[in-house]
């Protein structure tokens, strides 16, 4: 394996449709990476959870229309450890519980040791994982 | 099986996820007679929070009208998904399809 960092670099409309796509483009990524087990299913959970939050919450605004896209940034360095960005360029949404939903977030922080989520342009959730042997 | 107490199945398979909302709630429509159900997610390669929201929903209804609901689920994605959700004791979660029908024939329920 390479010794340079290694990054896939995704962005598409913020639309359900396209989310699958995205989540499977970073599953084959990590698997070349030896992400593997439990582990590479974690991530591609918490993934997962921050690209339907874009398609759902981001670009509900109707001034925020124009290009409403997701970006996803995954990098591998020559440790093994792994940076991963979901982005959006809408609003963050600032929202008590409802009761039946609210699960993502949870569900994020429940897997990803080190998160930051940065809503000062658009939003942008940012998680590192020590790839596991 | 017992015809007093019917067993209707509702199968859902491949990825539970955003794309297939709709489809997702089109199929868990609870029968309104009160038959138990069994919901057969072996076959679901993975699950995210959108279906975790529609099973709330489907197991919601259920309950109101009196009416049993199993979930069977092998993916260790999806029990994990569960997990982390803090929705383990919301659903009954069997492994096998025959531990599910069991509970929803068999056991004086709680
Ligand atoms: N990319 C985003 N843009 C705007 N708002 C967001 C974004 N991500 C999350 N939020 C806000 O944070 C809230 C919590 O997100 P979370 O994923 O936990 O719950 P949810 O998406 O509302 O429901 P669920 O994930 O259970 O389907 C959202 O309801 C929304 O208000
Ligand atoms: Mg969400």
């Amino acid at each position: 394996m390479s010794r340079q960092p290694s990054v896939l670099r995704l962005r598409c409309p913020a639309q359900s449709r396209f989310v699958a796509s995205l989540r499977h483009a970073l599953v084959s990524f990590l698997r070349a990476h030896d992400f593997k087990g439990q582990q590479l299913d974690d991530v591609t959970t918490a993934a997962g959870e921050a690209l339907a939050n874009v398609v759902e919450h981001a670009y509900t605004a109707a001034a925020s229309q124009v290009d409403a896209y997701i970006g996803l940034r995954a990098n591998v360095d020559a440790k093994g450890t792994l940076a991963l960005e979901v982005y959006d360029g809408g609003a963050f949404v600032e929202r008590r519980p409802t009761r039946g939903r609210g699960f993502g977030l949870r569900i994020i922080r429940a897997i990803a040791g080190r998160l930051t989520i940065d809503t000062s342009n658009g939003t942008r959730l940012r998680m590192i994982f020590e790839r596991k042997r | 099986m017992n015809e007093a107490e019917p067993v209707k199945v509702i199968r859902l398979t491949g990825e539970l996820e955003i794309g297939r909302k709709n489809e997702i709630r089109s199929t868990l429509r609870a029968p309104a007679d009160g038959t138990p159900v069994l919901l057969d997610l072996a076959g679901v390669t993975y699950a995210d929070s959108i279906a975790l929201t529609e099973l709330l929903r489907f197991c919601a209804e259920a309950q109101q009208v009196g009416q049993p609901v199993a979930l069977v689920i092998q993916t260790p994605q999806f029990a994990r998904l569960i997990q982390y959700a803090g929705l383990a004791t919301v659903f009954k979660v069997f492994a096998e399809p025959a531990e599910a029908l069991a509970y929803l024939t068999e056991s004086p329920r709680q």
